[in-house]
């Protein structure tokens, strides 16, 4: 393909692109922070562009200096990755007025679908039911009381620019509503630059299933089938799977074309993905849409053998889908565990640090997406997944084993990780039964915890084992021993003189 | 047949270990019994442990000063270790530091103070909002640990801090 690219995001999804582009033979050019210089993608993209300092804003956010870059380095098409500027309007004007391709729907469409608010207007003309909530964006924190206090609480409180689960919060009275109107609106200021909020009203413990589809310039909407998405926490996904347990034939059918239909409503094109909420009877709402390749893709790509980055660059420079919807077949079960630099001890708070000793897992229908290596580091700036770990089976069963084997190969040390959660999860009852809502994490997140909890009495046990088995401490980095000294430094540690 | 102490996070436990091959252990802590194999002998071992339930795999690194560094599926347990000599008394004497936590409300990643809730001498409860700190694109709430008094606010708007600093005194 005859194309060069500029990447303007980081980590695992800048190497996911890069590994597209090089077998297409498509010429990469990463942007870069400061503190992603060490970054594994920089290794195996063609060119590099420093953007220089490290927070967001000045980085991967910054619409005239990613432009400037593509410019300046002969790039053609700027892909943007998730996160960041992946679903910011202006950032495709800006590309478009450049004379660059986004990767990523058209500015036409992003107008009608712009943000989470005109989604909602534009579902709801094309006949798709939408979850009540306030019409427009919110003014001030009364007008949040008000609007939540006529549609009756528990609601949601969202950052109309929002996405991937931030800027969001659930208020269950007026006090959470004022309160959480100024933290979701700091959250969207930061997180996406703007600080519109609205408000919706919560369902009781709905699941969350999507469906990500491919459109064409030429009018061609393709499903390639759901992904069940219900297991979360704080509104961000931990795991997902395809297909999802929840679907029958026809209740897939029916998200299908309802997906199908208001995209095509909207003259979408490109990947994207319309999420829906689905209630017990099975009753469904339209949630919104994500704009642009999602974290969880691997699960679709794995389950239908599409390369969904490969098909978002033909699209993009006007090729036809490479199939019709009546070609998708959804072969076998997917599952996919984020793996985030987070302390599941601590309230899932983010740990940024360095990777002392990395391990991926692997073997048949194992398959890692991520940029880390022993001594690279989690910079504090960015997003806090660092790994996405996903195995595929004939069906969930085996898909489920797999995982347990490979959450078991896989050894990131230096930071703690949700590693330990995903082995309780793949082991949980109601997870295993497929019987969970998107309430189900946080119903037994303490349950699990509990036996993170019980951990440390084995690590107790290993402790004292890994000591007798070396009592000579290892002379690591910059600790310098002698021979003598360590001799007798065993001795006095481990008694071996004194208690004989 | 040798007892070690073992301290893990302000926990202590008293394990005995038997090696009952080059790379083979049998441990007892509290009366449950758990068997050990280490697979590498880099500076990074690799642990498999059987008990009661299914097997997990762990990680050490040993340091000096009898410090040895834990990962059970991804966790980090530092531990320090001392034998146990004649009578149960610990040999090698180790100052085992004890944080004083006290009011001290500190911060437990790096990141940026967005704002500050709270007053001196505003009475919090525990659970209260104290201040917001944004970290890795997440405006994260933190609450006080105790019920009282704030005493003194440490952190500033837009500040950055590092782990573990000091951000509010509650008494």
């Amino acid at each position: 393909m005859r194309m060069k690219l500029l990447i303007a995001n980081r980590g695992e999804i800048a190497l996911r692109i890069i590994r597209t582009c090089r077998k297409l033979g498509v010429r990469t050019v990463l942007v870069h922070s400061d503190a992603d210089r060490e970054s594994l993608p920089m290794r195996y993209a063609d060119e590099r562009y420093a953007l220089h300092r490290s927070t967001p804003s000045e980085t991967y956010l910054n619409i005239p200096k990613l432009v400037t870059a593509a410019k300046d380095s002969g790039c053609d098409a700027i892909h943007p990755g998730y996160g960041f500027l992946s679903e910011n309007s202006d950032f495709v004007k800006a590309c478009e007025e450049s004379g660059l391709i986004f990767i990523g729907p058209s500015s036409a469409a992003l107008e009608k679908l712009g943000n989470k608010l005109q989604a909602r207007q534009s579902m709801k003309d094309s006949g798709v039911r939408v979850i009540p909530g306030s019409d427009g964006a919110l003014n001030d924190e009364e007008e949040a009381v008000t609007v939540a206090e006529a549609i009756g609480y528990p609601v949601i409180l969202k950052a109309v620019y929002g996405g991937g689960g931030r800027g969001m919060r659930v208020a269950r009275n007026s006090d959470e509503a004022r309160r959480f109107y100024r933290i979701t609106k700091l959250e969207s200021i930061s997180a996406f630059g703007r600080e519109a909020i609205y408000i919706e009203k919560r369902l009781e413990n709905p699941r969350h299933v999507e469906i990500q589809a491919m459109a064409d310039r030429h009018g061609k909407v393709v499903s390639l089938g759901e992904r069940e998405c219900s297991i979360q926490r704080r509104h961000q996904k931990l795991l997902e799977e395809a297909p999802s347990v929840a679907l029958d034939e026809s209740l897939r059918e029916e998200l299908n074309n309802a997906a199908k239909r208001g995209l095509a409503a909207a003259s979408y094109t490109n990947a994207g993905t319309v999420e829906f909420l689905i209630e017990k009877t099975g009753k469904f709402y339209f949630l919104e849409v994500n704009k642009r390749l999602q974290v969880e893709h691997l699960v679709t790509e794995l389950t239908t053998r599409i390369d969904i980055v490969e098909e978002q660059l033909k699209v993009a420079s006007d090729s036809h889908l490479g199939f019709s919807q009546n070609e998708i077949a959804v072969n076998g079960w997917a599952i996919n565990c984020r793996i985030n630099a987070e302390d599941p001890r601590k309230n899932f708070v983010p740990s940024p640090g360095t990777v002392i000793h990395y391990h991926p897992a692997s073997g048949p229908g194992v398959r890692v997406d991520s940029a880390l290596f022993s001594g690279c580091s989690v910079p504090e700036y960015y997003d806090s997944l660092i790994a996405k770990l996903a195995t595929w089976g004939a069906n969930r069963q085996e898909a489920i084993q797999r995982m347990r084997t490979a959450l078991d190969e896989m050894e990131i040390l230096g930071v703690p990780t949700t590693i330990s959660l995903h082995r309780e999860l793949m082991r949980d009852e109601g997870f295993v039964h497929g019987n969970f809502d998107t309430a189900y994490l946080n119903a037994v997140l303490p349950r699990l915890n509990s036996k993170i909890l019980e951990y440390e009495k084995l690590a107790a046990v290993v402790a004292a084992a890994g000591r007798i088995r070396s009592p000579v401490a290892q002379t690591i980095g910059v600790y310098k021993s002698s021979r003598w000294r360590s001799a007798a430094r065993t001795e006095s540690m481990t008694g071996q003189r004194r208690a004989g | 047949m040798r007892t070690l102490r073992v301290r893990v996070n302000e926990r202590a436990y008293t394990v005995s270990v038997d090696q009952t091959g080059k790379d083979r252990f049998d441990a007892t802590v509290n009366g449950e019994r758990f068997e050990l194999e280490v697979a590498t002998s880099e500076h990074i071992a690799s642990w498999l442990v059987r008990y009661s339930n299914e097997p997990i795999h762990a990680q050490t690194r040993v340091l000096p000063n009898g410090k040895v560094d834990v990962w059970l599926a991804g966790i980090p347990f530092p531990a320090s270790v001392q034998a146990v000599g004649i009578g149960g008394y610990p040999i090698a004497r180790e100052a085992l530091r004890q944080e004083s936590i006290g009011g001290e409300v500190r911060s437990l990643m790096p990141g940026r103070v967005t704002s500050i809730l709270v007053k001196e001498g505003e009475a919090v409860k525990e659970g209260t909002p104290l201040l917001i700190l944004e970290a890795m694109k997440m405006q994260n709430e933190i609450t006080s640990p105790i019920a009282g008094e704030v005493k003194s606010v440490i952190a500033k708007e837009g500040a950055t801090v590092k782990k573990d600093s000091v951000l509010i005194l509650i008494e």
